[in-house]
């Protein structure tokens, strides 16, 4: 508290510094996690140091020690990135010299360069996070920056912060359509030279292969993997597989996809049946080259930068994008078949398993074949009963299964008899093919949920799913999924194993039990619509504006005219505003004006320099009671103007009733034109 | 002189040529002018390299801040306009003073709108030593501007320029105003002065207030008969010889007039050749006669202040001095 008794006495110089020092602290802060602790520990240490010689009225430091200063940055950040001009070392060197920057802020020109670099730096965290988090926060400290730069051109006031603060706000909102309007129409280019990689945003997500305890891992990041808007009518949770990498090789632990060569181009015999979902997919930055899509997507999804091409597994891949999100329009069928109909010697890839492993689930299938009920039995036939074994074999769902030991399969069937869905459909699929049936591992994700707030439908990487797809002659591949038999819950109702819930989410659900979820909803939706809006916006959307507004083919120099027309146009626009006089001139002057103007047109010709008094008695002498009203709203407006306090309520309230005033005798204009 | 200077100079006399002179100086559109300073070019150049890392890192929320400050910026620059458009400007000129006397124009800034202005500079124009101030809302302000007028006489008072860089520094708008107002400048006083003349004994006709030398040998002053003078006071010798001579205007004795020798400044009389130094003299002079309350007259090659004294006796003689 003693403190700010001293605050009060300082200088304003001091003052100004000061706040300075807070704003680029502030800009500053978030960059922490990202630089090197050397960066971080000498900004702050040359802002304090800053501080304390404003706080104390002491001199600078002489150029010598800044230039010090420098050479020793320079040589760490050399140091620690080996380079001078990458993204990192970059962001580094902003950080440094705009702290060194605030130990020489002597004329007006060292203040200008501290707030340019205080914008560059608020840039260079964009390239960590792009967040609506991020933008809010970047907002305030555009909106310090600019009270601080508004405030150092306040010469000769003792006006407070708060008035600066008010006129960069000011500025800033009156600059919004502005920034909307150069945002929307700015075409938007690929980069114009290379540049070395930012840290990358995307999460691993999805792995391109399974192994033991992969999946359960994903199982406890309930971030987004993306997001999905179906145009018509909305399917049930429970129908959607979206489509991820397809398994097929497997060494006893781990399940690989087969090898590329192996791989032939596009789906084999795809054929759908029904109405297809249409839908909008938005991906978040992710490090798989996969497009997720439900099953089964006949056509390439929309978007030509997406590079989409099919795989002989169904799936749907594009161009990685660490850095973005990737929207993309897609049409499903939830019916379809496809894979060969009759037996391919290729299907043998399907059937492999790895030798010596599994002995006792290698002798269950041998069992199995010899029971007389299945020995003609076809895939579908065998699945069942091994389905109806999961079903009532006391196996169990669980997260947290138990180590397996080196015979996966026998573990799930025999020993453990629990486990998770890449566990139940790895030990499925291994018994398939040891009956003779090819099987393969599908991963993917599995179930959305719908958020009530926007409509949109997320994934998240808890959904992350495995299930298995078995061969049968005359039909192609069919999609089976163990888990459900075991846990017919975790497909297709909301309810998943839950992570253990943090401290933040046991206080809001004490508070409420639904709180938490309505709140996350709400979270989510105005993030979504984030996405949506701003992150995803791009040359693609641009492109649909300009198709919207009838431009046929589409190109950016269509969108740089549109943006130069409407620009000049706003110019113009602004230009005459200024020119005009009208607008700015006193409410009384104009509301006068007005009513001298009316009662002109109603007959009675009153000098400009009338007062609402003549006025008024002019009118009670032409039209008696008639005249009433009007009189007394010029007493109003009389009252007003000379009345004590400057009411802006009353003024609105005259400019209301103006409009509802009565008039007592208004001439037909035509009569009056045939009078002129 | 170099050709552009040699232009830059004609432009300038032609400029101030087209101003038109007023004490009221009332701020439009027409009359504000507004170019980017060099800091709103390091602005621009700042946000040119925004947008190219926007570009280049496809950043989306980078193109939202470079464009926002572009319409900052923009904004700004109708804020800045504004700061001065619709000023009304007040010039009080400045009180006769003596030449190398630094003397103050003082200018009342009046804010007829709703809004508040900050940051509004003043300064001469051939000077430019701003002096700041701000201007509530529906207020005034008054500022003083220091000023040493280059000769005596009546002088044109300097060219005024307002300025602001508010709110951002990007852009300077200014406005530049030729009051119309003079001001009376009085020569400078020579220092050290030699001492002042020595009284003559002479006698002047001509004047209302002349000088008679009398039977008994003093002097003493006589002046037309006012009413309330008593019998006493009027010289009744020269009654007489009036009324002999057909008129009937009586003459007082002036008892006011102080019984002392009077004092004749005279253009033709500092021993000196050049004119400014002279007139310089007889400012010198006019000042210490005023400061020893002598009756004292001026007598210039164009004109002639008879003998006098006080504070707009002496106002007189300065002001004919000054514009000699």
């Amino acid at each position: 508290m003693a403190l700010f008794p001293k605050l009060n006495r300082l200088p304003r110089e001091a003052h100004e510094t000061l706040f300075v020092l807070l704003v680029v602290a502030w800009v500053l802060m978030p960059q922490v996690a990202q630089l090197q602790a050397w960066t971080s520990a000498l900004a702050a240490t040359l802002l304090l140091w800053r501080g304390y010689l404003a706080l104390s009225g002491r001199a600078l430091p002489g150029r010598w020690w800044l230039a010090g200063l420098l050479a020793l940055t320079l040589a760490a950040t050399l140091l620690t990135h080996r380079t001078l001009l990458g993204a990192e070392a970059g962001v580094a060197l902003v950080v440094v010299l705009l702290a060194l920057k605030t130990l020489e802020m002597r004329a007006r020109r060292d203040a200008f360069v501290v707030f340019f670099l205080g914008f560059f730096a608020v840039l260079t965290q964009f390239f960590h996070s792009q967040s609506l988090a991020t933008a809010a926060y970047m907002l305030v400290a555009v909106l310090g920056l600019l009270t601080a730069l508004v405030r150092a051109h306040m010469p000769g006031s003792a006006v407070p912060l708060r008035a600066a603060a008010r006129t960069a706000v000011r500025m800033a909102a009156l600059g919004t359509p502005m920034m909307a309007l150069l945002f929307v129409l700015f075409p938007r280019v690929a980069p114009l030279w290379g540049v070395a990689d930012a840290a990358p945003r995307a999460r691993s997500g999805l792995s391109a292969t399974m192994s033991v305890g992969s999946m359960a891992e994903l199982a406890l990041d309930e971030s987004i993997a993306f997001r999905l808007r179906f145009d018509g009518p909305e399917p049930q949770s429970g129908t959607l597989y979206f489509r991820g990498p397809v398994l097929s090789q497997f060494d006893g632990r781990r399940w690989l996809p087969l090898d590329d060569t192996a791989v032939a181009q596009g789906p084999d015999g795809l054929q759908v049946q029904g109405a297809p979902l249409r839908y909008e997919l938005t991906l978040e930055p992710s490090t798989h080259p996969w497009l997720m899509v439900l099953d089964a997507t006949p056509q390439a999804p929309s978007t030509p930068a997406l590079q989409a091409t099919p795989t002989s597994d169904l799936q749907w891949r594009g161009k990685a994008d660490t850095q973005n999100l990737r929207r993309y329009r897609a049409q499903s069928y939830l019916q379809y078949q496809y894979g060969p109909r009759q037996w391919t010697p290729a299907l043998r890839n399907f059937m492999a398993l790895p030798s010596g492993k599994n002995p006792r689930t290698l002798q269950w299938a041998a069992q199995m074949r010899s029971e007389p009920a299945l020995a003609s039995a076809d895939a579908s036939a065998l699945s069942a009963h091994v389905l109806a074994r999961l079903r009532n074999g006391e196996y169990s769902y669980t997260l947290s299964p138990g180590l397996y030991g080196e015979d996966t399969a026998d573990a799930f069937w025999f020993e453990q008899k629990a486990g998770f869905c890449e566990h139940i459909a790895s030990a499925y699929v291994v018994v398939m093919r040891a009956l003779g049936v090819p099987a393969r591992v599908v991963t993917g994700y599995q179930g959305a949920q719908r958020n009530a707030i926007d409509g949109y439908w997320a994934v998240r990487q808890s959904d992350a799913h495995a299930w298995a797809e078995i061969w049968q002659a005359g039909v192609g591949w069919m999609r089976v999924d163990p888990t459900a038999a075991v846990s017919p819950w975790r497909v297709g109702e909301a309810t998943r194993l839950a992570p253990p819930r943090s401290e933040v989410v046991k206080l809001f659900t004490a508070v409420g039990p639904g709180l938490w979820t309505s709140a996350r909803a709400a979270w989510e939706a105005a993030n979504n619509r984030w996405n949506q809006w701003v992150l995803s916006y791009g040359q693609g959307t641009q492109m649909d504006i300009l198709k919207r507004l009838g431009v046929a083919s589409p190109h950016w120099e269509d969108l740089a005219y549109l943006l130069a027309g409407v620009v000049s146009a706003l110019g113009l626009l602004g230009a005459a505003w200024s020119a005009w006089p009208q607008g700015r001139r006193n409410p009384w002057q104009s509301l006068l004006d007005r009513a001298r103007k009316r009662l002109a047109d109603s007959g009675l010709r009153l000098p400009p320099s009338a007062t609402p008094r003549q006025m008024a008695q002019a009118a009670k002498a032409r039209w008696g009671e008639a005249a009433l009203p009007l009189n007394q709203w010029l007493a109003e407006l009389e009252y007003w103007h000379y009345g004590a306090a400057d009411d802006a309520a009353r003024l609105a309230r005259l400019r209301k009733k103006w409009h509802k005033l009565p008039w007592p005798l208004k001439q037909p204009r035509t009569v009056q034109r045939a009078k002129a | 002189m170099n050709p552009v200077q040699w232009l830059r100079s004609r432009f300038r006399l032609w400029w101030q040529a087209r101003l038109r002179p007023s004490d009221h100086h009332h701020l439009t559109q027409r009359n504000v002018y507004i170019l980017p300073t060099a800091p709103g070019l390091l602005l621009a150049a700042t946000l040119l390299v925004l947008l190219l890392a926007s570009i280049n890192f496809q950043l989306n929320l980078g193109y939202a801040l470079t464009f926002l400050l572009a319409g900052c910026s923009l904004v700004g620059m109708h804020i800045g306009h504004g700061t001065l458009r619709g000023l009304h400007l007040q010039l009080l000129p400045p009180p006769a003073h003596f030449l190398d006397v630094p003397s103050t124009l003082t200018v009342q800034l009046h804010n007829p709108s709703t809004q508040p202005r900050y940051g509004i500079g003043l300064a001469l124009q051939a000077q430019g030593l701003w002096s700041w101030t701000e201007v509530p809302a529906q207020g005034s302000a008054e500022l003083k501007l220091a000023w040493a007028a280059p000769q005596r006489g009546r002088v044109r008072l300097p060219l005024l320029s307002a300025e602001t860089r508010f709110p951002m520094g990007a852009f300077r708008v200014w406005t530049v105003w030729q009051p119309e107002a003079t001001a009376l400048v009085y020569p400078r006083p020579e220092t050290p002065a030699p001492a002042l003349p020595t009284a003559q004994a002479e006698a002047h006709s001509g004047a209302a207030t002349a000088l008679t030398a009398m039977p008994e040998g003093e002097w003493d002053g006589v002046r037309a008969y006012r009413r309330g003078d008593t019998p006493r006071q009027i010289v009744w010798k020269k009654a007489a010889q009036a009324m002999a001579a057909g008129t009937s205007a009586l003459v007082s004795r002036d008892a006011g007039a102080p019984n002392k020798a009077e004092l004749w400044l005279d253009y033709g009389a500092t021993g000196l050749a050049d004119k400014e130094a002279r007139l310089s003299r007889l400012c010198a002079w006019v000042r210490t006669a005023d400061q020893g309350g002598l009756n004292y007259g001026l007598r210039l090659p164009s004109q002639q202040i008879p003998p006098g004294s006080g504070e707009a006796h002496q106002r007189l003689c300065l002001e004919a001095l000054a514009l000699c």
